[in-house]
């Protein structure tokens, strides 16, 4: 199935601003970063830490809803979902 | 009006706008690019994120507070020192409800809305860090 991914910030410099992702049927929020963390040690250090848990400052929205921390291992991504990754926000 | 622009805006547009024979105040936070040593600054958003939730913060505001009316400009892309990031208007028929509404947007804006921005110096580049998450 098809995702898209949108980085922001941080983030974006470092897997890109925008990917489309082909991930198995049934893939949550670790699978798609298992897929990016994949791509360099870089990327790696940025979504998972020495223990290999996602980190904790990352925000993730699908479909532009905020998900949990509570969420993450649970929820079951769809084609053409829209998942977004970014650090704490620091507009105003 | 809630509005995400690449473009300078008017904060005393945004209180003539406001101008309405209920409201009998009208409060305004307009935020600007401080010198902190810095050259310029550059502010990213997700834009779609950012809209939605600048409404969920505006109705939020509206159900919370005894106000008439809620604007918001936030500006993204590069500025400079004194360039104006953002503005809030609000305007109500009495004063403690426009300041306090004011102040809730602004404490919100800066929680959940998705906008980042980063610090250009002379010795280089840095991400402002967030203070939520």
């Amino acid at each position: 199935m098809k995702i898209t991914v949108r980085a922001f910030a941080r983030f974006r410099e470092v897997v890109g601003e925008i990917q489309a992702l082909d991930l198995p049927e049934g893939s949550g929020i670790p699978a798609l970063l298992g897929a990016l963390a994949s791509r360099n040690d870089e990327s790696r250090d940025l979504l998972f830490d020495e223990q290999g848990m996602i980190r904790e400052h990352i925000i993730f929205m699908v479909n532009r809803k905020r998900v949990g921390r509570s969420a993450l291992q649970t929820i079951i991504l769809a084609e053409g979902d829209e998942v977004a990754i970014y650090p704490p926000v620091a507009g105003g | 009006m809630i509005t995400i622009t690449d473009e300078d805006f008017d904060p005393g547009a945004c209180i003539d706008a406001a101008r309405d024979p209920r409201v009998g105040g009208i409060v305004t936070f307009t935020g600007i690019v401080r010198d902190d040593g810095i050259t310029s600054i550059e502010l990213e958003t997700y834009r779609e994120a950012a809209l939605q939730e600048l409404g969920v913060i505006r109705d939020e505001a509206l159900s919370r507070y005894d106000i008439r009316s809620v604007d918001i400009i936030h500006r993204v892309g590069p500025l400079a020192i004194g360039d104006h990031i953002v503005v809030i208007t609000v305007g109500a028929p009495h004063r403690r409800d426009a300041f306090d509404a004011c102040e809730y947007i602004i404490d919100r804006i800066k929680e959940t809305v998705p906008i980042w921005k980063k610090e250009h110096t002379a010795e280089g580049s840095r991400w402002v860090p967030g203070e939520h998450s």
